[in-house]
């Protein structure tokens, strides 16, 4: 502030002597520090009239105490001799300017010393007298001068003499070894003392400069007294833990004490060999057995097609080229096209040279790098190698007719050994017997309650069916028969000598009435076991298995009469249970297991573990050696029943749950349907040959069923002696699928 | 458009006419316009002959029924114009028409037109009912307790009428004026039989069954049986009988049993006194020698299970529906290998279950098949690839695959329909005055 209102009084007062200016600012100095004064004078004495160095008192009165008045006299003294030094060019960097008043303007201005023409000084100063600059000096040689000085003057060439003078000046005068031929101004020239003096400490490995002291005292910029930094980084106060104890430390201190107390620590163990470190020697190992590290694989040379210029047979064709662009960079056997350029000079710069060379560092370091590994398979030869399906024809493909129930779901499907007759049950009770290949019905059976089951006896000498409804199992005759089979039927069925009654007890009541409509022959079974909801042949067509709703299992021999229960401890609730086809074996089917038992030798043989949550359906190959069971989460198993508990195969193509599963008697096909409303054939080849797997081969999907409350086709059945199927579904319809 | 049509109808075709019907035209060479179509042909060959009244003619190309342009037809076969067409013409069909309606308690089987002035209809319910034109039902019988599967007339005597049965018996009966009276029942077969036909002379009969016998049997009504009754139905008999034993139908044995198919005979007819044609679900079509009672040849079709059987006028040509979905055209000549032997196959869209002959020898190549979807297809077996005409039997009746047709004859311009919905009869006008 100070400063600025005495530049506007300097302003007012333009012609104002020096004197006063200088005596109004000593005033006002003088008020606040009056020792000043002798700085003053100093100041006058060297002619610093400036803002800067008046001000800076200013300062240090606002915030100082004596100590800094103190070294402040301290540091006027140690300016002083500084001064008497002459030596400001140590201490400032820039020289001094002088502020004088100008004559012409009459202002203040700033006149820095006179550069001292000394050795770190600018040496374009030096006075050459030839000023004709670097142009080649033969120019001069016809003419008596060798150029011009700064005012334009000739400057003329000197006397020089023959060798004979050279020679007589080496002999006769010392400091020729030291003078060098001057070609600007075409003589000799000496060496100064001052250059030789260079040279010597050049040689020597001295700083060239003279003046140059190595071992200067240091100067204490900010240490000592007085030059501390004063101005403080942070207003805060001092914190509490500058001079309270560490909690924690302390804590820690006592459970070192605590522990040395309880003896826990021994503070001064006696030292024993133990405890001492040991040394040794990495050096005297045997050396290593591994190998020695791999060299890093070195960059492969490059080749004649990598040339500039390679030869015509290397450049690629069109073809090649497109080709190699198409190739994605990972797949290209080359990662360059060989070009041809007709000079060197044509040829750019390598633009992959970076990517190239960090690779290589990636190769040394070893680093892993994420590759695309892509597949060079055809997808085509993935798909297994299966016949096409129209090699394997017969197979049904279209519907040929269709018979309605009215009302109901039909659950219940058999076809006649024979393959002619179709019988069809619905939840309403009704059995109709029509013909399979006009879908005409001739019978119609009412019973009171929904069908659960029925099945045809397998056996050829007579024909009858059995149709289970609500604990019952009801034996009927289909009409026009031969005379011979009705009897043979009529006797099998309702013998005039009742076989002997079996030893064994059984709960199962058998009732024979030939004269009746409905059925010629009753089975009860106990009360309340359930709707039969599967009832399977042997196939001899002498015994009978049932299975009711209850999980009871009943195996029926239709010659003795006589019914037995021999699976009641099975664990779980039974689904299903098969025949085998040719040997004496039983498959009972769980919710999640098959267990196949020995009838004969009554013990239990395999469990199969088809990781079905719940089994719908199953049936065996004619073969007998294959199993597939199909289940409510989709999934079908193939079994073989030779290799393994395991499913051979398991598929998984319907949508919605199986609800039946059949194999053709003689075509090697089978048909799965499923509540999605579909049923689809599968071509199933199963060899003689133990080591070939069997052929399965999805043929044809065939829809046609409505799906009806969640319910699609309910049971599938083949044609005995055509490759024709018989599906019934919930929308109470029974399609026949012809070939 | 109108260069390219001014091109096509200076585009003319060498083309020559050929015939079988009586409208023979001089056999040469006519230059007919590209854009030509049957219309154009047809009133060509009207003005040619000058016909009193105008008959409309198909025109069959290399076995093609002409549907489109001449021009368009050559286009589409890659044909060149200066190559000669040979056309055959033949009378057209015009459509059929709806005659009566005489719908049934049960369905239909079988239906013969044979007896004159009347249908025969046989039906699943095991009655014989005979129609006259008009739609009045004069006979109406029960003749056997089970389906009955197929009637014949005998072209000798049309008052005798011979019923096959799923009761495993066939019957000759003669019909009355107004009664049914059954004469004979044939007793051979262990299964149901599927069909009966008579020999042209009437003096025998074949059965075809499903226990894969073919009985030949003589016309002859014996004066007692022949065969010992069965016990079960002797038993039941004696009971409720025993006081018309006279009027009782004798019970018949076959003179001759041919054996050689496998599985069930679909159907069997004969081909001429002595010989006869059977054919099968063991996909086998056999001619017999009724007289020696052996097979003379075999085609074997693979995996053809046949439905239905018809021989042409010719003798030589059988045509077998089969559940795949197609008639087969046989040729009887060719011996041996089936595959020589197959002439050609008529594709259809649903099962045919029944083959009917074009009465007319003039129009021998027209065959008519009812299948199970309801339409009755008019072929004509030179253009085997469409039908040349069709309709739909029982249009209003009934939902969509349940109007099954089972049976079908074609005799005096009337095309007779037995099926799920009852009995249809159709005029087929072949423009025969």
């Amino acid at each position: 502030m100070v400063a600025v209102t005495t530049s506007k009084d300097t302003r007012k007062r333009k012609q104002a002597p020096q004197e006063e200016v200088t005596n109004e600012r000593n005033g006002l100095n003088g008020a606040s520090n009056l020792e000043m004064h002798s700085d003053d004078e100093d100041g006058e004495e060297i002619g610093s009239d400036d803002g800067e160095v008046e001000d800076f008192p200013e300062i240090d009165v606002a915030s100082d105490s004596e100590e800094d008045e103190e070294s402040e006299e301290d540091e006027e003294e140690a300016d002083e001799s500084g001064e008497g030094d002459s030596d400001d060019s140590d201490l400032h960097i820039f020289p001094k300017p002088k502020t004088i008043v100008s004559d012409i303007t009459g202002r203040p201005k700033r006149v820095y010393p006179e550069i001292e023409p000394d050795y770190d000084s600018d040496s374009s100063t030096e006075d050459t007298p030839n000023r004709v600059g670097d142009v080649p000096m033969h120019w001069y040689d016809d003419l008596p001068h060798i150029g011009y000085d700064i005012n334009g003057k000739q400057v003329l060439r000197p006397a020089r003499g023959d060798e004979l003078d050279k020679f007589l000046k080496t002999v006769d005068d010392p400091d020729a070894w030291t003078s060098a031929f001057d070609k600007n101004m075409q003589g000799d020239k000496a060496l100064s003392p001052q250059e030789l003096d260079i040279i010597r400490r050049l040689y020597e490995g001295e700083n060239p400069d003279a003046q140059y002291d190595p071992y200067e005292p240091t100067i204490e910029w900010f240490t000592g007294k007085g030059k501390e930094e004063v101005m403080p980084l942070s207003a805060a106060p001092e914190p509490k833990r500058r001079w309270i104890g560490s909690k924690w430390e302390k804590k820690k201190i006592m459970k070192i004490v605590r522990a040395i107390r309880q003896g826990r620590i021994i503070p001064n163990k006696p030292k024993t060999k133990e405890s001492k470190f040991q040394f040794y020697s990495i050096w005297s190992e045997p050396p290593s057995s591994h190998p020695p590290p791999l060299p890093a694989p070195k960059p492969s040379l490059p080749t004649n097609s990598e040339s500039y210029n390679p030869p015509e047979e290397y450049l690629p064709t069109d073809a090649e080229r497109a080709e190699w662009q198409a190739t994605d960079p990972e797949d290209r056997e080359r990662n360059y096209l060989p070009q041809k350029y007709s000079s060197l000079r044509l040829v750019p710069g390598y633009d992959q040279f970076i990517k190239e060379r960090f690779n290589r560092q990636l190769d040394l370091y070893l680093a892993p790098r994420i590759q695309r590994t892509k597949i060079n398979i055809d997808p085509n030869t993935l798909i297994p190698k299966l016949p096409s399906p129209s090699s394997l024809k017969p197979f049904p493909t279209y519907k040929s007719l269709t018979f309605t129930h009215a009302r109901g779901r039909v659950r219940a499907l058999s076809i006649s050994p024979d393959g002619a007759w179709a019988l069809s049950g619905d939840e309403d009770g009704v059995v109709s017997l029509w013909e399979v290949n006009v879908g005409k019905e001739i019978k119609r059976w009412k019973f009171e309650s929904k069908i659960g089951s029925l099945d045809w006896c397998p056996r050829s000498d007579v024909t009858y069916f059995v149709v289970g409804v609500d604990d019952t199992l009801h034996f009927i005759i289909p009409p026009n028969l031969p005379s011979a089979i009705f009897s043979a039927t009529q006797s099998s069925l309702a013998p005039a000598t009742l076989p002997p009654p079996s030893a064994i007890p059984s709960p199962v009541k058998w009732v024979s009435n030939s004269s009746s409509d409905l059925s010629i022959l009753k089975v009860e079974l106990p009360p309340s076991s359930g709707t039969p909801t599967q009832i399977t042949w042997h196939r001899r067509g002498d015994y009978m298995s049932t299975v009711s709703s209850g999980g009871g299992v009943w195996i029926h021999q239709i010659s003795r009469r006589h019914s037995q229960a021999p699976f009641k401890k099975v664990r779980g609730s039974v689904q299903l249970v098969l025949f085998h086809p040719t040997k004496p074996h039983f498959f009972v089917a769980t919710q999640q297991y098959v267990r196949i038992y020995n009838l004969s030798e009554q013990k239990l043989l395999k469990t199969l573990m088809p990781g079905i949550r719940w089994i719908s359906s199953m049936d065996v190959h004619p073969s007998g050696d294959h199993l597939i069971v199909g289940g409510y989460d989709r999934k079908l198993c193939w079994f073989d029943l030779e290799l393994s508990d395991k499913p051979y195969k398991v598929m998984r193509y319907h949508v919605k749950a199986i609800r039946s599963l059949h194999f053709h008697p003689t075509y090697p096909l089978f048909a799965s349907s499923s509540d999605d409303g579909a049923i689809q054939i599968f071509h199933a080849r199963v060899y003689n040959d133990l080591m070939t797997d069997p052929l399965i081969v999805p043929l044809k999907i065939l829809r046609g069923h409505t799906v009806k409350d969640g319910l699609g086709v309910l049971q599938v059945r083949w044609c005995n002696r055509q490759p024709w199927l018989i599906s019934s579904g919930a929308d109470g319809a029974v399609n026949v699928w012809c070939s | 458009m109108a260069s390219s049509s001014n091109d096509s109808s200076r585009v003319s075709h060498p083309v020559v006419l050929s015939t079988q019907t009586p409208y023979p035209l001089p056999s040469q060479k006519f230059m007919i316009p590209a854009n030509w179509k049957r219309y154009q042909l047809s009133q060509l060959i009207n003005k040619a002959l000058s016909l009193p009244k105008p008959i409309p003619f198909d025109f069959l190309v290399r076995g093609e029924v002409l549907r489109t342009s001449l021009g368009e037809w050559c286009a589409e076969h890659g044909l060149l114009e200066e190559e000669t067409l040979e056309i055959e013409y033949i009378q057209s069909v015009m459509p059929p028409q709806r005659m009566s309606d005489i719908p049934h308690e049960d369905w239909v089987s079988s239906v013969s037109c044979g007896l004159q002035g009347h249908f025969v209809t046989a039906s699943y319910d095991g009655y014989i009912r005979t129609f006259d034109y008009s739609q009045n039902m004069v006979a109406n019988r029960q003749l056997h307790a089970a389906p009955i599967t197929s009637v014949c007339v005998f072209p000798s005597d049309p008052t005798l009428i011979a019923t096959s049965s799923q009761d495993l018996t066939a019957q000759i009966s003669r019909i009355d004026s107004a009664a049914v009276q059954p004469l004979a029942t044939l007793h051979l077969h262990t299964s149901p039989v599927s069909s009966i036909a008579s020999s042209p002379s009437g003096k025998h009969l074949i059965t075809a069954s499903w226990d894969a016998l073919v009985g030949v049997w003589d016309t002859s009504i014996p004066s007692s049986d022949e065969v010992a009754a069965d016990l079960v139905q002797a038993e039941r008999k004696s009971k409720k009988r025993k006081v018309d034993e006279a009027d009782r139908p004798k019970r018949k044995a076959p003179i001759a049993v041919l054996k050689s198919h496998t599985a069930r005979v679909s159907k069997a007819i004969f081909t001429g006194d002595k010989n006869a044609i059977s054919c099968g679900f063991d996909s086998t079509v056999r001619t017999w020698d009724t007289e020696i009672g052996i097979c003379t040849n075999t085609i074997i079709a693979s995996e053809k299970p046949f439905l239905d059987l018809a021989i042409l006028q010719n003798g030589n040509t059988a045509l077998a529906a089969s559940t795949d979905r197609t008639v087969t055209i046989y040729d009887l000549t060719a011996d041996g290998a089936s595959l020589s032997s197959t002439v050609g196959t008529l594709v259809h869209p649903a099962t045919p279950s029944c083959i009917a002959l074009s009465p007319r020898s003039s129009s021998s190549q027209q065959i008519a098949t009812g299948s199970y979807d309801g339409v009755v297809r008019i072929w004509d077996l030179r253009s085997t690839k469409a039908a040349i005409s069709s309709f739909k039997a029982w249009e209003n009746k009934g939902k969509d695959g349940s109007r099954k047709i089972l049976g079908l004859d074609w005799a005096n311009g009337v095309i007779g329909i037995g099926g799920e919905c009852g009995f249809e009869v159709w005029r087929v006008d072949e423009g025969s005055s």
